[in-house]
């Protein structure tokens, strides 16, 4: 394995086996797969710089790296991609604060 | 990549992980639970709830199996997150787990807030 990027979508996080020479186009027929959603309704965002990744580029093309987090957005009902949609946990930092309470 | 070969990790708060079987195997326990005879609801719905691991420590988790498969040599339980048991982690400011095979480039880096939580997950999950 060469390396692999984070899709989110909501809560959920996909971690995605590729290649750097792999198309954008492949990447979504692999989410296909795990999402029931055709390539043609998916988009995919480059988190770090808000691009929106083009299906016939690789990902090398577009630096998309080892342990990148792309966003998934999907089309809706009225043809239009729904905004990014990724829920960050605040859990660790709500712990550490819970924590510094009791002391 | 089928959806057959993947697993759901789902953390405390209900967010999800949905990874390569082989990369989540690199844990001894997940590879009891998916392999193990018997009726485990997991293995037949390839998913794990995890009500005890934060979101945070579950990412970090998926993201060293993968790390693990990508660089660890032949003497890859010698890079074990486990072992940052033996690290003076509270001495240093940041921690890294480092291939022997490969260089710096390599490192799986640790923030340092998080390394008692992911020493605690790590030894649940026997990674």
């Amino acid at each position: 394995m060469a390396m692999y990027i984070r899709v989110k979508h909501s809560k959920t996080t996909y971690f995605i086996q590729c290649e750097p020479t792999e198309t954008i186009l492949e990447i979504k027929q692999k989410l296909h797969n795990l999402i029931d959603q055709p390539a043609n309704d998916q988009r995919l965002i480059l988190v770090g710089t808000g691009e929106v990744l083009d299906d016939s580029k690789t990902l090398a093309d577009q630096k998309v790296e080892n342990d990148a987090v792309v966003a998934l957005t999907l089309r809706k009902e009225d043809n239009e991609f729904e905004d990014i949609n990724i829920v960050r946990p605040d859990d660790f930092y709500q712990s550490r604060e819970g924590d510094s309470g009791n002391w | 990549m089928k959806k057959e070969d993947t697993v759901k990790l789902i953390s405390a708060e209900g967010f999800e992980f949905v990874i390569d079987k082989e990369a989540a195997m690199v844990s001894q326990t997940i590879r009891n639970m998916l392999t193990s005879p018997g009726s485990f609801a997991e293995r037949e719905h390839g998913e794990v709830t995890f009500p005890e691991i934060s979101t945070t420590i579950l990412e970090k988790i998926c993201q060293y199996f993968y790390w693990s498969l990508q660089y660890a040599s032949l003497h890859w339980h010698e890079t074990n997150l486990i072992m940052i048991k033996e690290s003076r982690f509270t001495y240093s400011s940041s921690l890294a787990l480092a291939s022997k095979s490969r260089g710096k480039e390599t490192d799986f880096h640790i923030e340092p807030e998080l390394t008692l939580e992911l020493m605690m997950a790590a030894n649940y999950l026997h990674t």
